[in-house]
């Protein structure tokens, strides 16, 4: 049968590229395993008892690594795919090397797959979920997937053939995301922040969301870079959080993957505790140290979530930081570097005499956004290479260094600090 | 001196980096101690005669465009032709420009009506026409580019470079002047080598990236332009230090063309 060639296939495929050590790419396995049987992933998945799909254009990966989390710390057996590998080969290639060769999954309790916005409506039909996450829809990179108001459309056709005993959990605070609701048959559940709404990119204001959250947080108070307290509404009931991670944005990761948890059955009270142990995932504000200097690394990849990090971080920038921005422009990072020019890099013209580096394929493109949003040349250099940029910056005595690297930048980041030995692993997945 | 920039329908036609441009003629007057308003021109809004410098008309989601069309019909798109007539200076990108010209015909239903302003027509493709493009200037606009400022003069640069993302293909008729011709893309149709479109001083174009930043005499020009009309004078800007605009600009058409 075609199913045992197409996991034995990728299983050798892995084997080579580990062993060559031909980088932390977990596609090419899945992408030709799939060749072989293309039911790959429906024959596979449908042996887990429970599979959640998480997908929308920001913070896809944090919320599967909170579910993940969550689900671990109560002793769920969870198998999900790699970060980066969103698209269906990517799910694959987890399926395929957890599967013996004879095609059975085993021992695993829970799949979380992270799916790309384009690659849900191929994906999720295969994979039959119990529970669907959509997070947000922002303009993303519109060379690959084209315009907000078409994503929207397209979740609103595959959702009509999603089984309805599936449960949707919902950002209440993004209009379009709240609206998925009326194309589902079955239940969905809601979660917002009290006091914020996500700027709406929907034109029409006709049909308010007048549904009640399920998940709400309110009384939010940053800790700096630290971290967010808030309070977790829920039924009749109130929990006190500590998100170990800063920005609004993480608060609404949050709520979806307690939603995910809750309905799980797993414990609240445990849920919330075990953020106390929680490590954010790659470049997603991943804290180093290096030769004394404090390291931040925030990943930037649209608008949306650039204008969100800019919003965390600048309040606790002082001018004896410094800023690494690196901008990319391969296709992961979006070939149209225009998004930059609707990120309020503004806001860091505000810290008067931060000092920042800019680098990457695209630095002067990046250098020319920066001095139109009001920082002085003087104080922008560029230096295309990413390697000698980061030297560069660490070498700035005083100050913290934040690094901003756009998806491919952030790859390239990763290799050099594993070279370096500042990070014991290059794909520092789990 | 001063300046209002009518930024028409900002908010619902400004898809990927449109609002580079507003802050590109921004900051370039205002180092030049112009002081600029921009002035949102939304729909059901009833434009005047003489209230708006320059117009800028970026790109938008389908749902926009149409909505967009309607309410150019209801006087919004005759007192833009009347202001181009006297001179006014426009920029229009990728939606911007398909509604300025004849008509868009999109894949399914009815034509969405233009303004005539520009003497071409879009119709749907299913052809993506995405990725960097590098224009040459006709020779006509690159010596107008060049005499807007000194500094561009001395290093006159007849080629525009940006990014291109559509499927509409707009086709120019006999009597219309293309902005330029590619040397790299597609430009208007993918066809005809052409990119853009001009009358006056009103400008169509596919190109996003954002366009202004990279290609500072185009700003420049519009400026100089708007200026001119409002003042009624020949005027010369004060040339600026563009050192990483040029930067930007070389270096991106180097690695593309």
């Amino acid at each position: 049968m075609r199913i045992f060639l197409a996991i034995l296939i990728g299983k050798i495929l892995n084997l080579v590229i580990k062993t060559l050590s031909l980088g932390g790419g977990s596609a090419a396995p899945g992408l030709y395993a799939l060749k072989i049987e293309p039911n790959l992933v429906s024959m596979l998945a449908s042996q887990i008892p429970q599979n959640i799909i998480i997908t929308g254009t920001n913070g896809k990966t944090t919320t599967s690594r909170f579910i993940t989390h969550f689900a671990q710390t109560q002793k769920i057996k969870v198998l999900r795919n790699s970060t980066g590998s969103n698209l269906e080969r990517g799910i694959a290639s987890s399926l395929l090397f957890k599967a013996t060769v004879m095609g059975k999954i085993k021992g695993v309790d829970l799949g979380i797959w992270e799916l790309d916005e384009a690659a849900f409506n191929n994906v999720a039909l295969k994979i039959n979920p119990q529970i669907i996450v959509f997070l947000n829809a922002f303009r993303d990179q519109l060379d690959r997937y084209g315009e907000v108001d078409s994503v929207v459309k397209k979740w609103k056709e595959t959702l009509k053939d999603i089984n309805h005993k599936a449960l949707l959990i919902l950002n209440k605070d993004d209009t379009n995301i709240a609206k998925l609701a009326k194309s589902f048959s079955g239940k969905a559940n809601f979660f917002a922040v009290k006091g914020y709404m996500i700027r709406d990119e929907a034109l029409s204001k006709e049909s308010e969301v007048n549904e009640k959250s399920d998940f709400e947080a309110a009384n939010i108070k940053l800790n700096n870079l630290e971290g967010i307290t808030f309070q977790l509404s829920m039924n009749s009931y109130q929990l006190k959080v500590n998100l170990p991670l800063p920005g609004i944005y993480h608060i609404y990761d949050f709520l979806a993957s307690f939603g995910v948890g809750y309905n799980l059955n797993l414990d609240s009270q445990k849920m919330i505790d075990s953020l106390a142990s929680y490590n954010p995932a790659f470049g997603r504000v991943e804290k180093l140290s290096i030769n004394g200097k404090k390291v931040w690394i925030f990943l930037i990849k649209n608008p949306a979530g650039t204008t969100q990090v800019l919003q965390t971080l600048s309040p606790n920038i002082s001018k004896n930081d410094s800023v690494l921005v690196a901008l990319n422009d391969n296709f992961a990072d979006g070939t149209d570097v225009s998004w930059i020019w609707d990120s309020e890099f503004e806001l860091l013209a505000k810290i008067y005499g931060l000092k920042i580096i800019v680098s990457g394929a695209r630095a002067a493109d990046m250098a020319l956004r920066l001095k139109y949003a009001g920082i002085d040349p003087k104080n922008i250099s560029i230096n295309d290479v990413l390697e000698k940029a980061f030297k560069l910056s660490l070498e700035i005595e005083s100050g913290n260094l934040f690094i901003l690297p756009t998806y491919t930048a952030l790859l390239t980041l990763q290799r050099i600090l594993t070279k370096d030995k500042h990070k014991e692993s290059y794909w520092r997945d789990d | 001196m001063n300046l209002t920039i009518g930024y028409l329908y900002g908010e619902c036609m400004n898809i990927y980096g449109d609002t580079g441009n507003i802050i590109t003629l921004q900051k370039r007057a205002q180092w030049r101690k112009i002081s600029v308003r921009v002035k949102n021109i939304s729909i059901g809004d009833r434009l005047k005669l003489g209230e708006v410098d320059i117009f800028f008309f970026g790109g938008g989601q389908d749902q926009a465009q149409q909505l967009v069309s309607e309410d150019l019909q209801k006087g919004t798109g005759e007192i833009i032709k009347a202001e181009v007539e006297r001179g006014i200076p426009l920029l229009s990108i990728c939606g911007g420009y398909q509604l300025l010209g004849a008509y868009y015909q999109p894949h399914k239903g009815p034509k969405l009506a233009g303004i005539d302003l520009f003497p071409a027509y879009t119709q749907a493709s299913s052809q993506r026409m995405i990725g960097n493009i590098v224009v040459q200037l006709t020779s006509e606009l690159a010596d107008q580019l060049a005499s807007s400022n000194s500094l561009t003069r001395q290093s006159a640069n007849s080629l525009l470079i940006g990014f291109e993302n559509h499927s509409g293909k707009t086709y120019l008729d006999e009597k219309a002047k293309p902005l330029g011709k590619i040397i790299k893309g597609f430009g208007n149709n993918g066809e005809d080598k052409t990119e853009g479109c001009i009358y006056k001083n009103a400008i169509g174009c596919y190109m996003h990236g954002s366009l202004l930043p990279k290609n500072p005499q185009l700003a420049d020009w519009l400026l100089q332009k708007a200026l001119e009309v409002k003042y009624s004078k020949e005027m010369n800007l004060m040339p600026l230090n563009d050192s990483f605009e040029k930067t930007a600009h070389n270096k991106t058409i180097s690695r593309f063309s």
